[in-house]
């Protein structure tokens, strides 16, 4: 066998399977074996006929027909006849020719032949021939191949080419660049046309971007607009390069385009969520922080002022409590599309388009945005004064004024606003923030429902303090607030008839000692949520006890006065006992003495409803501050409680004696029980026994515990009545008489 | 048989030479492969000639056909001369001129019958 013809591909596994098709035997028998001696693999056939009767079940890599077979289906016809078989559109043919024959040949190139050859008998020739047909086949199956999937690519891509020739070639588009216009293959599309899709406010900037391109023979790179016939928004990318000519100069473009609106949807998306807030459509924080830099770089370099409004809603999370979370953010949807109305709001204000507005450019940077919860915030770029802000923080406040309907309900939403501005308050956007929050909560400890503008008296109690503060501001909603209860016991019955609540703070895995925050709460007013919680707590704790032992007793809650000023305690404390199915009267409350006399005026209606509902009063820490005894003959009051520093040196000096002495006789003289408070003694106990109390609190008997261990000590400790305080006193059970009267004795000695 | 002084046979000498050098050591016995088709198909061929030649008119189409054929398988086995015969007659018939077609059939039978006895001369040796 000669070696491999010079043309072959040695790559090819198999060697190249040849359908020759010629009437004349013994050329059939001579070219077959030609280049059977040649490499090729040859099926033969003596008739066109027998040819398409072959091809049926098998696919040659190339068919070489003879031309002229006069019995039958000559070369001609069966190669066109073969065209038209699935499968052998582009199959190499090759057809032999008579040298003498050109008619024939411009014959073959009309009936799809690939090639012709004129016979003769050099048969490497005509083996060379075949394998230059066979690679050029196959290159033109991987050209179309590769086309394919491109054009697929491109699809997918929503991409497509295009050129644009300088000097009249015009704007081509490939099928895919048609479709992303959402062309037909067949429509007739010119530059004109698509810039006709360009909404016109960009149709004058593209313009003016073609035109420079086209001046210095740049790339162009842009993302354009446009509006297809079918009326679907679309945005385009497009990029091109120039083209050159052999001289160097600038023949055309070429480029591709690319329906990039989905990404940039889903840009925008991102950006959005980035931003805003999902719920109410505000700017968020990041997004609220970003604008006030921006306003504060703005203000600085333009030497203006410019102000920051916190607003935090009064009480939301009452409303959240009792109307549910849904209706929670529904009022917070509507709050802040109130809050919008009174600045003039832009959504939208990104990087880079700040720089390119202009001078006032600034004045975009105006919003209100949701930090969080139930806060928002106002930012004013720019402020002239101090009324700027006041008339905005009013505006703000006015807009609340008018009831919220949500879930049915009609429902009241006040707001405290606290305002700082910049550079006097604050230099840096975390200043003025935390400056705002100051002011806020000024606003809240005088009443809530109003606007301050910080000052330095405000921060004035330190840092720390102010870290207490925020810290105890939020407690409340962190469930960080525990109460501690203490037993109150009858000591003649040796059983508990009702228990203190005193409020614990776990602060990060500490018990912060109430001694450490109640004061700053009073002077924050954070105090009326907390008591507000507390009410709500013990009404709860109530029914726990309830079910689990039977509780019937009444827990007592100290309330501030400001609480007893507030006309909404009493609809409060019904609404918490109501919620936990608990009668009024397991609700008493504390008031202290000194902060009974100082409001009394103010206290007392309070003080007669609260009564109405079976809600009881005592009085604590009673005789250490200045009772009018005037006052006292007439208040709606059912206890008084004896301070813990008579109690404490009782049995030590004898006028702690007189006091106690005098107090349970002034308590009997007006119907009202007595207890004693501090307890922590055997003989304190005792001697206040025999002076006529005999209801007590105090470390001796338990000092304030959590609920369930307070279960526990009853079911432990004095149920089985194991305490040493137990058995003794019951021995002077039916002697009050004598006691009451020794005391007195004493007293008149 | 020795290939290397072939009888002088009245076929072309080369032509055969190039038939042999398709199958260099005759194992596949091309040239009496390729000579007994060409044998059959002469045969059958001046057999449709005679028929023509005796007929009222020729078919002139058949004639043009039988000339085509004969025209490369004849110079294949090297029987020039009636490769060059049925080239004229086929050039002359496709040009559609029918003058002299019974002295065009008989030349390419006494042709045809002289390649015949030239490759019975071959095969028969």
């Amino acid at each position: 066998m000669t070696p491999n013809h010079p043309f072959a591909d040695e790559s090819l596994a198999a060697p190249p399977e040849v359908l020759l098709v010629d009437d004349d035997e013994v050329n059939l028998l001579l070219t077959s074996l030609a280049l059977r001696e040649r490499g090729f693999k040859v099926t033969e056939a003596g008739s066109g006929e027998q040819a398409l009767q072959v091809l049926r079940e098998f696919a040659p890599d190339i068919i070489v027909l003879d031309a002229v077979m006069p019995d039958g289906l000559d070369g001609f016809d069966t190669c066109r006849m073969l065209r038209h078989m699935a499968g052998f559109e582009s199959v190499p043919v090759l057809m032999l020719t008579g040298l003498d024959d050109d008619a024939s040949i411009t014959r073959a190139y009309e009936a799809g032949a690939t090639d012709f050859y004129v016979k003769a008998a050099q048969w490497s020739l005509l083996a060379g021939r075949l394998h230059y047909l066979l690679r050029s086949s196959r290159i033109r199956i991987e050209l179309e191949r590769s086309r394919s999937k491109l054009a697929r690519a491109q699809d997918l891509a929503r991409m497509g080419s295009f050129d644009w020739g300088r000097a009249g070639g015009g704007l081509n588009l490939s099928p895919e660049a048609l479709r992303v216009f959402g062309v037909g293959p067949n429509e007739l599309v010119t530059l004109r046309s698509l810039l006709r899709m360009v909404p016109l406010d960009d149709r004058r900037g593209l313009l003016r971007q073609l035109h420079d391109a086209l001046r210095h023979q740049s790339v162009l790179t842009t993302d354009v607009p446009i509006t297809l016939l079918d009326g679907r928004q679309r945005i385009i990318h497009t990029e091109a390069e120039p083209q050159f000519n052999d001289h160097g100069q600038g023949a055309g473009y070429t480029g591709i385009v690319q329906d990039v609106t989905d990404r940039r949807q889903a840009e925008d998306k991102i950006r959005q969520l980035a931003n805003f807030d999902s719920l109410t459509g505000l700017p968020n924080r990041r997004q609220l922080i970003w604008r006030a830099e921006k306003a504060l770089e703005q203000a600085r370099r333009m030497q203006h002022q410019f102000a920051l409004l916190l607003i935090d809603l009064d009480r939301f999370k009452t409303i959240n409590d009792t109307l549910g979370h849904g209706a929670g953010d529904e009022l917070l949807v509507e709050v802040g599309r109130r809050l919008r109305s009174c600045v003039r709001h832009s959504d939208q204000v990104m990087e880079g388009t700040l720089e390119a507005a202009g001078v006032r450019s600034h004045r975009a940077l105006e919003a209100v945005g949701r930090l969080g919860g139930d806060e928002f915030v106002a930012l004013l770029p720019e402020v002239a004064d101090d009324r700027d802000a006041e008339r905005v923080a009013q505006r703000v406040l006015e807009a609340l004024r008018e009831p919220i309907f949500v879930s049915g309900q009609e429902c009241f939403v006040t707001a405290s606003v606290g305002v700082a501005i910049y550079p006097r308050d604050g230099e840096t956007v975390v200043d003025l923030l935390r400056n705002s929050d100051v002011a806020m909560y000024s606003v809240k400890a005088q009443g809530r429902n109003n606007a301050s503008i910080y000052s330095p008296q405000l921060a004035g109690r330190g840092r720390e303090k102010l870290e207490l503060e925020t810290a105890l501001h939020r407690a409340i909603e962190r469930d960080e607030l525990v109460l501690h209860y203490q037993p109150k016991i009858d000591v003649r019955a040796s059983r508990m008839v009702g228990a203190e609540a005193l409020m614990r703070w776990q602060r990060g895995g500490k018990l912060v000692p109430p001694g450490e925050f109640i004061p700053l709460a009073e002077d924050t007013g954070l105090i009326v949520p907390l008591s507000e919680w507390a009410l709500r707590e013990a009404a709860k704790q109530a029914r726990n006890w309830q079910d689990a032992f039977g509780f019937d007793d009444s827990i007592a809650v100290n309330l501030p006065s400001r609480l007893f000023e507030r006309s909404d305690l009493v609809e409060h404390i019904h609404q918490c006992v109501t919620q936990f199915g608990v009668p009024h009267r397991v609700i008493h409350l504390e008031i202290t003495e000194d902060n009974l006399m100082k409001e009394l005026q103010n206290v007392i209606p309070s003080l007669h409803r609260l009564n109405e509902i079976g809600v009881e009063i005592s009085i604590d820490d009673f005789g250490t501050g200045y009772s009018s005894l005037a006052y006292l003959t007439t208040l709606p009051i059912s206890e008084l409680k004896i301070d813990r520093s008579f109690v404490r040196d009782l049995g030590i000096t004898p006028q702690s004696s007189a006091v106690v002495t005098a107090i349970i006789a002034l308590a009997r003289s007006l119907g009202l029980r007595v207890v004693a408070e501090g307890v922590e003694t055997l003989r304190q106990m005792e001697v206040l026994h025999r002076l006529g109390c005999g209801v007590m609190q105090g470390f001796l008997f338990s000092r304030a515990v959590p609920p369930d261990e307070l279960q526990r000590w009853l079911e432990q400790t004095v149920l089985p009545r194991k305490a040493p305080w137990i058995g003794n006193a019951p021995a002077k059970r039916g002697d009050d008489e004598a006691d009451t009267a020794v005391a007195a004795g004493r007293r008149q000695h | 048989m020795t290939n290397a002084h072939p009888p002088d046979t009245g076929l072309d000498a080369q032509a055969l030479a190039r038939l042999r050098e398709l199958d260099p050591d005759g194992r596949l016995g091309v040239v009496n492969r390729v000579l007994a088709a060409f044998e059959t198909s002469v045969r059958r061929m001046v057999g449709q000639l005679q028929a023509q030649a005796q007929a009222e008119t020729a078919d002139a189409v058949l004639v043009s056909n039988i000339a085509h054929t004969l025209k490369s398988s004849s110079a294949s086995v090297g029987a020039l001369s009636l490769s060059r015969t049925c080239a004229e007659v086929e050039a002359k018939l496709r040009k559609g001129d029918t003058s002299g077609m019974h002295i065009d059939i008989s030349r390419l039978i006494s042709e045809g019958q002289a390649a015949l006895i030239a490759v019975a001369a071959i095969l028969r040796v």
